[in-house]
């Protein structure tokens, strides 16, 4: 079954367009990567899978049925986004963020009757491990934390598909597998459809079934890991010259990076951020 | 899959969700009948809440003769401060006044109290809805002008004669056009600069509409009676016919306010986050301003300018309310009806004390020189505790 359909998704902020024809299909229960370099548009179409944002022109099926044809609620309910942030908020507890999750399904004045609201909070908690935290004012949590108990709150929230955009920037590299590995058992034990932009291309290959490279706006290579995650995408997405190995004991390639090649046609106007 | 229930019709799978065993009130039957249901709260989150100090009824009944203990000890104070005696004020409260120091409490003491209480109630609960919904601790009706817009309303209104200087409607209609007017001009002002930096508009707004309130009053002096009720606000002077229609329109948008205080803790966190969670954001920021309008207005009509209540209690009552978001608005009411209570009841002691005797009746320290002083303190005292902690 179809959990997200996009139908050539053009977009743009004003100048050059960000998404120029992006036609991908999202099966219900897939882990999908999106990857590729800064700016290439995977927030993009994240944002329209999430109706944020709406296509310059294509159109985004949720379940079949177009996602313009959804009220706001309507969205929240079967789609559920953590964005790279979440601003502060002087005061907030952890339980009581959680507890939000429930706005898509009673709003605020069912909300405001609801006699239970913090057992379905206690319930997320505890799924995402983080029961202990439930009284804890938000900002005072570190960086793992916090994103655990955003998974909390997308659990909370009940919807089906689960959208994260770079939930693992900021986090050293033992949170970042803790977190993705909350992702990948919540996928298993609750049967998500998740679609993740992650920075680490490793970490897409790990945890993913499926990689999706966006490049100069549109579907550069799409496939399990194995086939996508390849020298000549290290080159042709990403810029860099390097290596695929096979990483033995998970049977997932493994970049080894060596160094930026010098701005080509094949790259593009976009010029590579050196960090990555 | 019963696809009768709303938040479920979009599951992926019901076998699959581990919790299904444990939730209380979702998983009606078809019959409606519910099975252990108190039993399952019992050991689910009701130990865990159990857990906690307090909790229950206990906790809240205990609350609520904490708060009608406060309410009273303020508005006895209020009621006393003027210089009645304890034996008028309970020769007040069988309804009936007899004589005139009774006579008085009924019909300039109890006004004024009221008039207080509601004012303070008001300021505090727009502050707290505005610093939410703009995502900013500095944003309170007087910073964004919508308090010196009600007021210039009010006072324009008097002014070209539209309605007269006591019409309690007009008052009330002209300071809600003119605290409109005063927000969105703030918000032009700031000109596409995001909710977070309304307040520098704001502040521009605030301090030319103010200034044009201070001209028609120098322009005109004798036509607004008091000047510096309206400059600095002041509870004074307030009988029953000026509260009837004010009274229910405060009443009625704390009610609306509370009734949104979830989807308010939602637009908390950001616009991405309330698009995310199903909340419009623009649309919940034009209700949420709206409200604070409409009750900035309502207090201006009132009681004028009074400072400082919309900024530092809203801190107060989002200390006591503890961040639960059913409890922010009344916590806010609560408290700001107690602060302005209790400033204006200073302010008549005050008034005592400056003027003496005979005096005292007529020319009165206004109420927001108090809250001026006491509120500047209170705020001073909550920054540098937020420095520190």
């Amino acid at each position: 079954m179809t959990a997200i359909e996009a139908r050539g998704l053009t977009f743009s902020y004003g100048g050059d367009p960000v998404l120029s024809g992006v036609d991908l299909t999202v099966s219900s229960g897939e882990f999908v990567a999106l990857v590729g370099v800064n700016g290439c548009g995977k927030s993009t179409l994240l944002r329209m899978f999430a109706g944020l944002l709406r296509p310059t022109t294509g159109t985004v099926l949720l379940d079949g049925v177009p996602l313009t044809g959804f009220s706001r609620r309507e969205v929240a309910r079967r789609v559920a986004v953590l964005h790279q942030t979440l601003p502060p908020v002087p005061g907030l507890t952890v339980r009581q963020l959680v507890r939000q999750g429930r706005y898509p399904t009673r709003g605020a004045l069912g909300m405001l009757c609801e006699p239970d609201a913090g057992h379905h909070a206690d319930q997320a908690l505890d799924l995402t491990g983080v029961a202990h935290l439930a009284d804890r004012v938000l900002d005072t949590l570190s960086g793992g934390e916090r994103q655990r108990v955003r998974l909390a709150l997308a659990v909370a929230q009940r919807a089906p598909v689960l959208l994260l955009d770079e939930l693992t920037a900021h986090l050293d590299i033992r949170h970042q597998l803790e977190v993705l590995g909350l992702v990948r058992e919540l996928r298993a034990t609750r049967g998500l459809t998740v679609v993740a932009v992650l920075h680490e291309i490793d970490h897409a290959a790990r945890f993913a079934e499926r990689v999706v490279a966006l490049h100069g706006g549109r579907v550069h290579a799409d496939g399990p890991p194995g086939r996508v995650i390849t020298p000549e995408l290290l080159a042709e997405v990403f810029g860099v010259a390097g290596r695929v190995v096979v990483d033995e004991l998970h049977g997932t390639p493994r970049c080894l990076p060596d160094h930026p090649l010098a701005p080509g046609p094949a790259h593009g106007t976009r010029v590579p951020a050196p960090t990555e | 899959m019963t696809a009768t229930r709303p938040d479920d019709d979009v599951s992926p799978d019901d076998h699959l969700r581990p919790d299904d065993d444990v939730r209380p009130s979702d998983d009606l039957p078809p019959d409606g009948v519910r099975p252990g249901r108190g039993m399952r709260q019992g050991r689910g989150a009701g130990q865990r809440r159990a857990a906690r100090p307090g909790g229950g009824l206990a906790r809240r009944g205990a609350l609520g003769v904490a708060v009608l203990v406060v309410l009273v000890v303020a508005a006895v104070a209020h009621l006393l401060s003027p210089g009645v005696s304890p034996g008028t004020l309970a020769g007040v409260l069988d309804g009936a006044p007899h004589g005139l120091p009774e006579r008085i409490v009924w019909e300039l003491g109890l006004p004024r109290l009221l008039t207080a209480a509601l004012t303070g109630a008001a300021l505090a609960v727009a502050g707290l809805v505005l610093q939410g919904a703009l995502r900013n601790p500095l944003a309170a009706p007087e910073f964004t002008g919508v308090n010196p817009g009600a007021v210039l309303g009010v006072l324009a209104g008097v002014a070209s004669g539209v309605f007269p200087a006591d019409s309690p409607t007009g008052t009330l209609a002209a300071a809600v056009l003119g605290g409109a007017v005063g927000g969105a001009l703030s918000w032009l002002f700031t000109a596409r600069g995001g909710p977070e930096r309304l307040i520098a508009g704001g502040l521009l707004c605030s301090a030319v509409l103010a200034g044009l309130s201070t001209m028609l009053l120098a322009y005109q002096p004798a036509r607004f009676g008091n000047a510096l009720r309206w400059l600095v606000g002041s509870a004074e002077g307030r009988v029953w016919d000026h509260l009837g229609v004010v009274s229910w329109w405060i009443v009625a948008w704390i009610a609306v306010l509370w009734a949104c205080s979830p989807a308010l803790a939602v637009l908390a966190g950001g616009d991405d986050h309330a698009a995310s969670l199903g909340l419009p954001p623009h649309a919940a920021r034009a209700v949420a301003s709206a409200g604070a309008v409409a009750l900035t207005a309502g207090a201006a009509g009132l009681a004028g300018a009074v400072a400082f209540v919309g900024l530092a209690v809203p801190h107060a009552a989002r200390w006591l309310a503890r961040g639960e978001p059913r409890a922010g608005v009344p916590a806010a009411a609560l408290a700001g009806a107690v602060a302005l209570t209790c400033a204006d009841a200073l302010a008549q002691l005050l008034t005592r004390l400056v003027a003496g005797g005979a005096l005292a009746q007529r020319v009165g320290v206004p109420t927001g020189v108090v809250t001026a002083l006491t509120g500047a303190a209170v705020l001073i005292a909550l920054v540098r505790r937020e420095r520190t902690t």
